[in-house]
């Protein structure tokens, strides 16, 4: 009685040897991921598809607004020299334009 | 629009506006028609009656040419200068803008006209002589502003 006992304990302590060793060499650590440094994202690439944030698309007037631009432009600077025709002066003459154009 | 009104035939009794009148021929213009185009022969001067002239240039614009305004003329005002001077070519494009109206006074009747009534003729050429002498000054004024712009940015 005792024998079995003796082996029955043995074994058992065995088992639990062996199953903190299969547990140990299984484990997975779960670990938060170290935070990342800031990083612009960059966008995957699409062919044949313009880049819709190019500042070059913002900056550009469409034609007929620059047309207008230019309308007004003369007409600002053909009042400016009839101005001048009527009083000429230095200071008439360099009069300051509200014109888009220049500015 | 009487025609002693207008800047051409100022100083013209009605009765020699009338005459004047007598040798043009009215026409109507709907918004986009064309008068005239540069390069165009130039047997006729132009009175605006009623509505506006557009006169323009080519210049190009990113690659395109593009009509640009130069001037405009309305009721009173006269384009097409350029038939009474040699080379009788216009050297502006004109186009309404909107319904106009305009009185077409071909050149040789005008110059038949003027040759037989020289105190008209005398009254017209200076009328003549003025417009153009303001416009030459507007232009000038202009264009030293322009030039005045391409010095402060280049040479700064």
């Amino acid at each position: 009685m005792e024998m079995f006992l003796m082996v029955a304990s043995m074994s058992l302590f065995g088992l639990a040897i062996c199953s903190l060793a299969f547990a140990a060499a299984t484990r997975t650590d779960v670990t938060e991921p170290a935070a990342q440094p800031d990083r612009v994202p960059v966008p995957a690439p699409q062919f044949f598809v313009r880049d819709v944030t190019s500042p070059e698309l913002h900056t550009m007037v469409p034609i007929e607004a620059l047309l207008l631009q230019i309308e007004r432009h003369v007409r600002l600077e053909q009042a400016a020299g009839e101005s001048f025709h009527f009083a000429p002066t230095a200071e008439s003459l360099h009069m300051k334009t509200v014109s888009e154009l220049v500015h | 629009m009487r025609l002693a009104q207008s800047e051409l035939f100022a100083d013209l009794t009605d009765g020699e506006a009338k005459a004047i009148e007598s040798l043009g021929v009215p026409i109507r213009l709907v918004g986009g028609d064309v008068l005239f185009d540069l390069g165009g022969v130039a047997d006729s001067l132009y009175l605006v009656v009623q509505g506006r002239v557009a006169l323009t240039m080519p210049i190009t614009v990113r690659g395109r040419e593009q009509d640009v305004l130069v001037e405009e003329r309305g009721p009173g005002q006269t384009v097409g200068w350029s038939a009474l001077i040699p080379p009788h070519r216009f050297t502006l494009k004109a186009s309404a803008p909107l319904g106009t109206e305009v009185l077409a006074i071909p050149r040789t009747a005008l110059s038949a006209h003027l040759e037989a009534n020289p105190a008209v003729g005398y009254r017209v050429a200076r009328n003549v002589a003025s417009v153009i002498g303001q416009r030459l000054q507007v232009v000038q004024a202009m264009w030293l502003r322009e030039m005045q712009r391409v010095v402060t940015l280049t040479m700064p």
